[in-house]
């Protein structure tokens, strides 16, 4: 267990890069762009000019998809963004090891050990419901090289 | 002992009104407390005087009124009449000899007197009213200047007591009561006050200017009441009280209402002095903006003079004539102010409504200068208009706005070729118009020097300048031997320096002065459009689009005078890709049709612009009027229908009517625009908006699109789909394409074309979907970026399509719709951790529902009910017991959340419209409401507190479930126990959350229709009816204490009434319990008496009849309840 540290570098798409670029008019709200180097959710995109017969400008609002802040961008509609590439994936959470790691299994049934119980109120909220017997979900989203379980679920009987 | 009182309220005073940073908290809450529990005192009267007689501070003698006026109010009915002459009198004296009494102190205490005489008036007939009103006058002809003030404050008052109606329960009075109070005072003391002013104001006036203090405060009043009696809003009997609020909250605060006067006014209206006397008046107070505020309402206001006053002709043509002899000398002998034009143009409009008929049974010289005169306003106006165009304050832009308003009435009535006058006039402001829009040389717009930020959800000129240039193109068309040369001419000349400017940009680089200059050529082009725009085409918003008569004429003339030929037409039309060379035939084009090939030739401009790099010099806003004037334009010149026509002209028939070589070019010329834009626009999202409305615009009127679809310019854009980069456009791209494609396709009405049809525009994406779907590995890639751009892309196409279904067309569409939305339900859940996705996929059942199913056939129907259903239940089963640490997590589940309640609304209206023509072949197992209960029973669950507090959220949770409860209450109560309950508690938490008036108006509406449904079924063994009790006492509590605001009350009254009818016994006992509890046996009395009198003679049988009476009663039981039931 030791040399899983290490193996972080290796769960990113190797060779693969981590955004790709996109004409600014064509992005959408919801969607995802780099903001200052970050990952970020669009939450607002307005368009605006500069004088009557100006052509158009991409006002751009968007949240760090992993730590929360906001950030703001302005740019001309004809110019690149960088879009990063984002996966969110949901895993059945099998296990707990005593130094903190997530034993997740994916929908084909591939396991991984290389996520630590996240920190803060989900993390408070997995181990709650994981050593109260509950099935669990975790939703791990990925992206520029940062992995973390965003979200978890627990299924009900209903559910099924 | 009161001694005390006064000292510790003097105190408590001195605390309030200290400055923040010497008095804690905690002094200034218990100094409120004491004023907060005199307030409740019960008959204050002797204390109040006390305190009027003794205390000097200002603070508690006005709280001291504001306690007498409350209690008067509420205890009216039970103080013996001696007493209230005595209050009276004792007020009056008060007011009239204490001295040193501030201001707002005196007014408050004369408003109380006014109530009081108000009040008063009602059981006497107004008696006691005209001997105050003597003691008035005497008070303000003969005494010192603060009295006279005192004495006009005070018939102020008293006419703001009479006046205003619909609040009137605030002074303690039932609506009727009011009512007949308002009407007596009408028809008698208003006048007599109104006599009073007039002759003091004839002595004032003659008083130099400017006027010394005194003179000028009592001017002022006097004004004040004048005007006050001449903008008086006289209400009819006959309409419903409800009808009257809104009236008066939303009509008149921004419009007087108009003067009606009946016959008993004649005296003083058509006396020869008064006219002349108010004109004189504003002649001189002009230039002191308060007086001058009131004396121009009142010249307005007698613009309007109407009612019975004016039933004879005679006098009615003298008072007119009057009236215009005295405008004309005053605008005449004034430079006219931003800040009176507003009232100038408001009497040329007010003049033009009320007495247009008899502006021919005036004077010859005087309708002359008239015209003459209103004219040399109306451009005055316009060029103050275009200088306000940068700053705050718009008055010349309204008072242009309500002289144009008066000129199109001008307009309808003019006899063309008869009235040169009028000719003129139309010409002199067109061009003043044009002239103030156009830079110089050949105009005068101002340069603007600094480019400033502008919004894209800012209004554009269309939007902003509707109502003007819809006026400026009337005029253009009653004068188009001028207009048109003139619109073209300027056109031309752009078009010819915006080539030579390209050319210099495409060897050298744009100079500072270059891009001022290329600024300056678009805007002129912009607003020369814009102008020519209006003149040749009218708006036409859910009327059949059609060539104004006037053109149509035009034209007709020019070819019957040989001016033009179709040939030349034909010839210009065919040259616009030749700019800068001299076209022959442009002089023997017909005009109109000039105009739209300089249009077409901007277009060819701005695509070889683009073309050859260039397009980023050119304007985005430029393409947007492009592509409005010919979204305009096609509406009605471009294949026109000439059946209804009963004349036509042969050029515009021969160039651009059905199957002819024009027609053909001219399409597909557009469609083949329509494509470049999308090419060489994509960063551009406003004018792609535009260029894409354009499209859906052109292929919505079948008897056109039947021609459209066959051309080559259509399946160019078909087939440019395939070759678009999904990536690189505005989101709404797509859709509005489909959309337009799908409704091109509504014209054909042979079925096979129409299937042939379907299946090209179809095949691409059916194989598209199916390619994402065939593929192997689909469950491992789904979650790539490319096959999610592809899912997207896909959706986009089909929510156009969806847009675009029609009666006609939706079967052939939901067959090739139906097999994606099956797949939508495993889709969302697949793709519930992307977002974009999952709320496209919302969408397209959305508008699914909201365009084709109601012409759905029920086994359609049923198939997309399932799906719906099948997807929410995937969606809520993706998002329940879900726990995340993203921010934006509650504002994207209230974005979820608000396009799944859209949808079940939009499913549930099926059950109020459907025009589905199949016959039922089975019986129907699923109904729309079922989907709306199952697919809220889902999300329900998901619906947070926090969530409700999004106001459009909650409102359409609420507008849902009255839906629901309004067509079904069946459903509603027949609903499994837990639901319901959350149902209710839903509708509790709308009543008692202060979500605002309307939720609680849904929520009232619920009640009403559920416990109809109770009651109907007298089943007291079904959950809904032990579910539903509690709700009786949770209204009456809320209407006793004040709680629910007076605007629902109406809505209250019903639901209470349903409920009692439910629930007898439950509220005999209720009723009990609050006597009972009642310390004041007194209060007791009148309680029980106010119940007994609420059901009196109403049956408990839930029928409209009595309800609608409980619904009286009940008026009148909040009025008297709230008198004596102190509830706080």
């Amino acid at each position: 267990m030791a040399d899983i540290e290490d193996t972080h570098f290796e769960t990113g798409d190797s060779g693969a890069s981590a955004t790709y670029p996109m004409q600014c008019s064509a992005l959408r709200k919801n969607g995802f762009v780099m903001l200052k180097g970050r990952p970020c959710k669009i939450v607002e995109m307005s368009t605006s000019k500069t004088g009557k017969h100006g052509h158009a400008k991409v006002h751009l609002v968007g949240i760090d998809i992993f730590t929360g802040k906001k950030y703001e961008d302005i740019c001309p509609s004809t110019h690149n963004m960088d879009v990063p590439h984002v996966k969110r994936e949901d895993y059945q959470l099998t296990d707990i090891s005593d130094d903190g790691y997530l034993c997740l299994m994916a929908d084909n049934g591939d396991l991984r050990e290389d996520l630590k119980v996240p920190e803060g109120e989900v993390g408070l909220q997995l181990r709650a419901e994981y050593d109260s017997g509950k099935d669990i979900l975790c939703t791990v989203l990925k992206s520029c090289g940062e992995e973390v379980v965003i979200a978890v679920k627990t299924n009900t009987a209903l559910d099924k | 002992m009161a001694e005390q009182i006064i000292n510790e309220m003097e105190n408590a005073a001195n605390i309030i009104t200290a400055p923040p940073n010497l008095v804690t908290d905690d002094q200034r809450r218990a100094a409120e407390t004491i004023f907060l529990s005199f307030r409740k005192t019960k008959s204050p009267y002797n204390i109040c005087k006390q305190i009027l007689e003794t205390s000097n501070v200002p603070f508690v003698l006005f709280e001291t009124a504001e306690v007498l006026k409350n209690a008067l109010i509420r205890e009216w009915a039970f103080i013996p009449e001696t007493n209230i002459v005595a209050l009276r009198q004792y007020l009056m004296q008060y007011v009239i000899f204490k001295e040193g009494l501030p201001y707002y102190v005196q007014e408050r205490i004369l408003q109380v007197i006014a109530i009081m005489v108000k009040r008063a008036s009602v059981d006497d007939f107004g008696q006691e009213r005209s001997n105050i009103l003597k003691e008035i006058e005497n008070l303000i002809l003969n005494c010192s200047h603060e009295k006279k003030m005192i004495g006009c404050s005070l018939i102020l008052c008293m006419l703001q007591e009479y006046e205003t109606s619909i609040k009137s329960t605030d002074v303690g009075l039932p609506w009727e009561v009011h009512f007949k109070a308002k009407k007596h005072f009408e028809a008698t003391d208003m006048k007599r006050i109104f006599q009073f002013c007039i002759p003091l104001l004839s002595e004032l006036v003659k008083n130099d200017i400017p006027f010394e203090k005194n003179l000028y405060d009592l001017m002022l009043k006097l004004l004040e009441i004048t005007s006050t009696i001449l903008t008086w809003g006289y209400i009819s009997p006959l309409c419903p009280k409800k009808l009257i609020g809104v009236y008066e909250s939303i009509y008149e605060s921004s419009n007087p209402p108009l003067l009606r006067l009946s016959m008993l006014w004649k005296d003083v209206i058509f006396s020869s002095e008064f006219l002349p006397l108010m004109f004189q008046i504003y002649w001189k107070v002009r230039d002191q903006e308060a007086l001058a505020h009131y004396a121009l309402t009142c010249l307005v206001q007698l613009a309007s003079l109407n009612g019975s006053i004016m039933g004879d002709d005679d006098l009615r043509i003298q008072y007119f004539t009057t009236y215009m002899e005295n405008f004309l000398k005053l605008t005449n002998s004034v430079n006219i102010r931003n800040k009176e034009s507003i009232g100038i143009s408001n009497i040329v409009r007010k003049l033009q409504l009320y007495f247009a008929r008899d502006l021919q049974k005036i004077p010859k010289n005087i309708q002359e200068s008239f015209l003459d005169d209103i004219t040399r306003i109306t451009c005055f106006f316009v060029e103050g208009a275009a200088k306000e165009e940068m700053d705050d304050d718009k008055y010349y832009v309204e008072a242009l706005e309500n002289m144009l308003e008066a000129w199109t009435s001008i307009l309808q009535e003019f006899i063309p070729d008869s009235e040169n006058a009028v000719l003129n006039a139309a010409t002199q402001i067109f061009n003043s118009y044009l002239k103030c829009h156009i830079g110089p040389p050949d105009g005068c717009r101002s340069i603007r020097e600094e480019p400033e930020e502008i919004e894209d959800n800012e209004d554009n000129d269309r939007i902003k300048f509707r109502d003007q240039l819809q006026v400026i193109g009337m005029i253009g068309r009653t004068i188009l031997r001028h207009s048109l040369p003139l619109l073209f001419g300027l056109l031309e000349d752009r078009i010819i320096k915006l080539r030579a400017m390209l050319h210099v940009m495409q060897n050298q680089a744009l100079t500072l002065n270059d891009a001022a200059t290329l600024d300056n050529i678009f805007e002129d082009i912009h607003w020369t459009i814009l102008i020519a725009g209006h003149t040749l085409c009218m708006d036409n918003e859910g009327e059949t689009p059609l060539i104004p008569s006037e053109i149509m004429q035009y034209s007709l003339e020019q070819c019957n005078k040989e001016e033009v030929t179709i040939e030349d037409t034909l010839l210009f039309l065919a040259s616009i890709q030749q700019i800068g060379v001299e076209v022959d035939s442009a002089n023997k084009c017909d005009h109109a049709l000039r105009i739209f090939s300089d249009i077409l030739k901007l277009c060819s401009l701005e695509t070889s612009a683009a073309e050859a790099k260039l397009g980023h010099f050119m304007s985005p806003e430029v393409g947007c009027t492009l592509m409005w004037f010919l979204k305009r334009w096609c509406r009605s010149f471009l294949l026109p229908m000439e059946p209804l026509y009963h004349e036509i002209s042969p050029t515009i028939v021969r160039c651009l009517g059905d199957d002819t070589e024009g027609a053909s070019f001219v399409v597909n010329y557009i469609l083949s625009k329509i494509q470049s834009n999308i090419c060489h626009f994509g960063s551009e999202p406003v004018l792609l908006k535009d260029t894409v409305e354009l499209f859906a615009d052109i292929v919505c009127f079948k008897e056109k699109s039947v021609y459209i679809v066959k051309t080559e310019g259509l399946w160019n854009l078909v087939n440019l789909q395939s070759k678009l980069n999904a990536a690189s456009l505005p989101p709404n791209v797509r859709r509005g394409l489909y959309k337009g494609f799908v409704k091109a396709g509504a014209s054909l009405l042979n079925p096979q074309e129409a299937n042939e049809y379907f299946r090209q525009i179809f095949k691409p994406l059916q194989s598209r979907f199916k390619g994402l779907l065939s593929q192997e590995n689909f469950n491992r890639i789904y979650q790539e970026e490319k096959v999610r751009k592809e899912v997207l892309d896909i959706l986009e196409c089909f929510v156009g399509v969806a847009k675009g279904a029609q009666m006609a067309t939706v079967q052939i569409i939901f067959d090739y719709i139906a097999p994606v939305l099956s797949e939508l339900p495993v889709f969302i859940q697949l793709y519930h951790n992307y977002q974009v996705i999952v709320q496209l996929i919302l969408e397209l059942f959305g508008q699914t529902a909201k365009y084709m199913l109601c012409f759905l056939g029920h086994l359609d129907s049923k198939r997309l009910y399932e799906f719906t259903l099948a997807t929410i239940q995937a969606y809520a089963k993706c998002n329940a017991n879900r726990f995340t640490s993203e921010v934006f997590q509650e504002e994207s589940s209230y974005q979820d959340l608000l396009l799944v309640l859209e949808l079940l609304i939009m499913i549930l209206t099926k059950d109020c419209l459907d025009f589905s023509s199949q016959v039922l072949v089975e019986e129907v197992t699923v109904s729309a409401v079922d989907v709306a209960l199952f697919g809220l029973n889902f999300v329900m669950p998901l619906m947070t507190l926090d969530l409700l507090k999004y106001p459009s959220l909650c409102a359409q949770y609420y507008k849902l479930i009255v839906l629901i409860s309004d067509i079904h209450p069946d459903k509603v109560c027949t609903l499994p126990e837990p639901m319901l309950t959350a149902l209710l508690n839903s509708v509790r938490l709308g009543i008692t959350s202060g979500f605002g008036n309307d939720i609680v108006q849904h929520c009232l509406d619920f009640i009403q229709a559920l416990a109809g449904h109770v009651f109907d079924n007298q089943d007291t063994r079904k959950v809904a009816y032990s579910l539903l009790e509690p709700f009786l006492k949770l209204l009456l509590d809320l209407t006793l204490t004040h709680e629910l605001s007076s605007d629902v009350m109406v809505f209250a009254s019903t639901a209470i009434y349903s409920l009692i009818c439910c629930y007898k016994d439950r509220y005999r006992s209720i009723v009990e319990e609050l006597i009972q509890t009642q310390p004041d046996p007194l209060v007791a009395d009148r309680l029980a008496a106010a119940f007994t009198q609420l059901t009196n003679n109403v049956s408990l049988t839930s029928e409209r009849w009595p309800k609608l009476k409980f619904r009286d009663n009940f008026d009148k039981f909040i009025a008297n309840v709230h008198g004596f039931l102190l509830v706080k």
